[in-house]
């Protein structure tokens, strides 16, 4: 079976436009272009490799699979991205979150806090059982997600920085909940493919019509992205301040 | 008469209360010689059963008879390496001021033919109980022994009591007695080393600090620390986890969305379910999506009864915290009062952990005893005329003592205005776990406004029930919604951005401090509110005040000597692997369930000790090897 062939498998199933000649290089590095592997495995393998790559060089740059260069024009009100679009995830920020809370759940954890058994209690309301705390929010559903002291209103949304294969960098915003993408879950460089994605005033708008979630990383990224995470946060918190 | 039985309350109080019930009144008091407190009172009793008519001698001790302490080579603070006493031999001896009162119980014991025990029924009743059974044996080895099982001094409760006796329970007082050792090795290890070690950098420090170390031989705040034991401390890591989030807090702007909508001249504002968020032009962009969409749809409209539930049977942990926030006592304040209110018979033990009653117990003739008060007595009379509720039951149990309740009515004139204050909060609590939840009608309107979802909340109060006599709780109708359809389209009035900012939490108090340690499984109900005593006594933390009349909030402080202790040791074990601080929760919490297993009988005395010592002994080894992060931590917040 030959790249091209392969190629045509992964534009077909997932949309993303391989370029044959990566393809050829990487089957070719990995020993894998035999004839005796079957053909299912060797996609399997080459999907991965997409998955794990850096789109500016795995994928095809032909027009309509890229975001228009102008994506952060604030603006335009509204316009519509036709056909399907591959990005790679560069950042991911909770909005829903303050980042002081963020940075004070990196510190439990990094204090041990996370693990079970070692759990620290360290809000408790006082004058309310908690049966009797149950039933009340069971009954007012809309107030249980009322704003706490600390800021945080649970998880998400989330503020995404997104790239096409020709470099073109985008934000978008997770309107509804999107199956993947989450503090915990999410690789830096993981894969999206756009579906006629609405952009207002600059931001791409995510919901599950307008996205498929592959899932892969970037290791290159996802490394340095996650070891300077509290750092990132407290900086920003130190600007916000000064301001 | 042939037989005598000695009769050994925990206090004096108590026992002269329970003779006043078992003789009637007609008894005769003799003085005992070396103590002032203790009375022997004589009286004759039937107990029927096998004892029947019998002369009695009623006494008490005051609390422990004994104390543990090392051997006399190992007292002197430099007399070994502070990581010897973990093995150090350790003996038990009457405690000096008790001597009188051992010999009193020996005397006794002579000429008994059986001893009762009449100590509180909890733990540390029954190691007391312990200690009183090893005197009266060495007084008369034969005497049989056995133990009164009750849990308030109303007469009938004690005369029941006197004619069921019941056995000791070895498992509890060995717990208490594994404890004691921990405490005292723990203890005394921890204070020895910091202390010799802290002194060096204490004495280096200004006048004003050096007084924690001018009491050179023993009595100085740091040589003191933890020498009752290892729960002060993380009791003293929450106040400053706290007060370190507090001071390490950074405020953030967030923005909301906020739907207004006029009907039937009533103004109805919708809350965004999304609350707020942390980006601006977010929230900008999805709020012009709204107004592009002009129109917003009811997507729900549900309205269905809701009620607010009668609170649990009352617990110590409960009492405490609520008490500390509704009658602005502190904690161990309330418990001397509960105390007090027990000893005079009118209301139930008050350290218990259980919050269901049992269907033994006879509530309505209890709810009945209140009919004379002049505030709640129509309430209860109501109660009995039909509207009586068999209490909510919770999940805890310690088989030992009912929850809180008022034994008998006592009239206000008859108590100081700290006992009306908690007696008061007994009997509306006891009468409102008797009551009908409190029922209402709640609406609930979802609208769909371009992608975003917003609701509004409405309550309608039908029936107060409990809310009549719990003056406690809160309950208040709202605004009453006008009318809307589901999938019913309109206009919203106003739409706009709201901006606000995250607020710091607010310093600890101590009702909160009770519901952490009691969440995060460290002290007993019993034990609690002497932990944080004894922090604010070592002069670990402060108690401020903020506001003033009904706003008025009593914030936990941490000293600097507190915080740097803290510190301290987090420093110590920072970047060890599974080595956890003194200042965490969890070496305790692990001591105190192998407790339970004593109690259980699953495991021995022995076992937990040694199991727990490990534990503490390897932090004490690594406390020693990097000792220079405790002194760095005390140089940062000592010297100014």
């Amino acid at each position: 079976m030959s790249a091209d062939q392969i190629a045509a498998q992964i534009q077909s199933t997932k949309a993303l436009p391989v370029s044959p000649s990566w393809l050829t290089a990487v089957l070719a590095s990995s020993g894998q272009t035999q004839r005796n592997i079957p053909t299912s495995a060797l996609t399997k393998t080459a999907l991965f490799r997409v998955l794990a790559s850096d789109f500016r060089g795995s994928l095809l740059t032909n027009s309509s699979s890229r975001l228009p260069v102008d994506i952060y024009d604030p603006t335009v009100q509204e316009r519509r991205l036709s056909g399907p679009i591959p990005v790679q995830i560069l950042d991911i920020e909770d909005i829903g979150t303050s980042l002081w809370s963020q940075v004070e759940a990196i510190e439990r954890v990094e204090r041990g806090e996370a693990i079970r058994g070692r759990e620290i209690v360290r809000t408790v309301a006082v004058g309310e059982d908690q049966e009797a705390q149950e039933n009340s929010s069971a009954n007012n559903n809309g107030n249980s997600a009322a704003p706490n002291a600390s800021g945080s209103s649970g998880y998400g949304p989330h503020r995404l920085i997104l790239q096409d294969a020709a470099g073109t960098k985008a934000v978008a915003i997770e309107m509804q909940r999107i199956e993947g993408i989450s503090l915990e879950k999410l690789s830096i460089g993981a894969k999206l493919v756009l579906r006629n994605a609405t952009v207002a005033r600059g931001m791409i708008l995510l919901n599950p019509a307008s996205v498929d979630f592959l899932g892969g990383k970037i290791e290159a990224l996802d490394k340095p992205w996650k070891e300077g995470r509290k750092a990132r946060l407290l900086e920003r918190i130190t600007a916000m301040q000064n301001e | 008469m042939a037989r005598k039985i000695l009769c050994v309350a925990e206090k004096p109080a108590i026992a002269r209360a329970v003779a006043t019930h078992l003789s009637g009144g007609s008894f005769q008091t003799h003085a005992i010689r070396g103590n002032q407190y203790v009375k022997n009172y004589e009286f004759d009793f039937n107990f029927g059963g096998p004892w029947g008519d019998c002369s009695v001698t009623m006494t008490s001790v005051i609390g422990h008879l004994t104390g543990l302490d090392f051997e006399r080579q190992y007292k002197g603070w430099m007399s070994c390496p502070p990581g010897s006493l973990f093995e150090a031999p350790v003996q038990e001896s009457v405690d000096k001021d008790k001597l009188a009162i051992a010999e009193n119980i020996r005397n006794q014991a002579r000429y008994s033919k059986a001893l009762f025990i009449w100590t509180d029924c909890d733990r540390e009743g029954e190691h007391i109980g312990s200690e009183v059974r090893n005197q009266a044996k060495a007084g008369n080895a034969r005497i049989e022994v056995k133990r009164a099982k009750f849990s308030n001094t109303e007469r009938a409760h004690v005369l029941r009591a006197a004619r069921e006796p019941v056995e000791l329970d070895e498992f509890q007082a060995n717990a208490v007695a594994a404890r004691i050792e921990l405490d005292l090795r723990i203890g005394a290890a921890f204070t020895r080393l910091q202390t010799l070690q802290l002194q060096a950098v204490v004495a280096a420090l200004k006048e004003k600090v050096i007084s924690y170390g001018k009491y050179r031989s023993g009595s100085s705040k740091i040589m003191t620390h933890a020498s009752t034991g290892s729960c002060q401390f993380p009791t003293l890591g929450f106040v400053v986890d706290r007060y370190l989030r507090v001071k390490n807090f950074k405020p953030e702007t967030f923005w909301s969305i906020k739907v207004m909508h006029q009907r039937e001249r009533k103004k109805v504002n919708f809350l965004w379910k999304r609350v707020h968020l942390f980006d601006r032009a977010a929230v900008a962009m999805m709020l012009e999506r709204c107004l592009m969409a002009k129109q917003a749809k009811v997507t729900k409209v549900n309205s269905k009864p809701k009620s607010k539930w009668r609170p649990l049977p009352l617990t110590t942990v409960d009492l405490q915290m609520m008490g500390s926030r509704f009658l602005r006592m502190d904690s161990q304040t309330i418990m001397k009062v509960a105390e007090a209110l027990y000893t005079k018979g009118y209301i139930s033990y008050p350290r218990t952990e259980t919050d269901q009653f049992d269907k033994a117990i006879d509530l309505k003739k209890l709810v009945e005893k209140q009919y004379p008060d002049d505030s709640w007595g129509q309430y209860a009379r109501d109660l009995i005329d039909g509207k009586f509720r068999t209490p909510r039951s919770g999940r805890h149990n310690d088989k030992a003592h009912p929850p809180i309740h008022p034994v008998c009515w006592v009239s206000q004139n008859q108590l100081n205005v700290n006992e009306k204050k908690v007696y008061e909060f007994v009997v509306r609590r006891f009468l409102a776990c008797c009551s009908e939840d409190a029922k209402g009608q709640g609406t609930e309107i979802e609208i769909q406004y371009g992608e975003e979802f917003f609701h509004a909340n409405g309550l309608i109060v039908l029936e107060r029930n409990y809310l009549d006599v719990y003056v406690y709780d809160k309950w208040e109708s709202s605004q009453q919604l006008p009318n809307f359809e589901k999938g019913e389209v309109f206009e919203p009035t106003e739409a706009n951005i709201a901006e606000g900012k995250t607020t710091a939490p607010s310093f600890l108090t101590e009702p909160e401090l009770i519901g952490l340690m009691d969440a995060n499984g460290i002290g007993t109900d019993a034990t609690m509110a002497e932990h944080i005593a004894k922090i604010k006594e070592r002069e670990y933390v402060v108690v401020h005040q903020r506001g003033t009349g009904r706003t008025k909030v009593e914030e936990l402080i941490p000293t600097r000597l507190g915080t740097a202790l803290v510190e301290g040791y987090d420093n110590i074990v920072a970047g060890l692997s599974n080595s956890i601080s003194l200042s965490k929760p969890f070496l305790r919490k692990e001591m105190e369930l192998r407790m339970l297993e004593i109690c259980a009988g699953t495991k021995t005395r022995q076992e937990v000790v040694q199991q727990s010592l490990d534990m503490y002994r390897e932090v004490f080894i690594h406390t020693q090897r990097r000792i220079e992060m405790l002194k760095a931590a005390c140089r940062k917040y000592l010297v100014e």
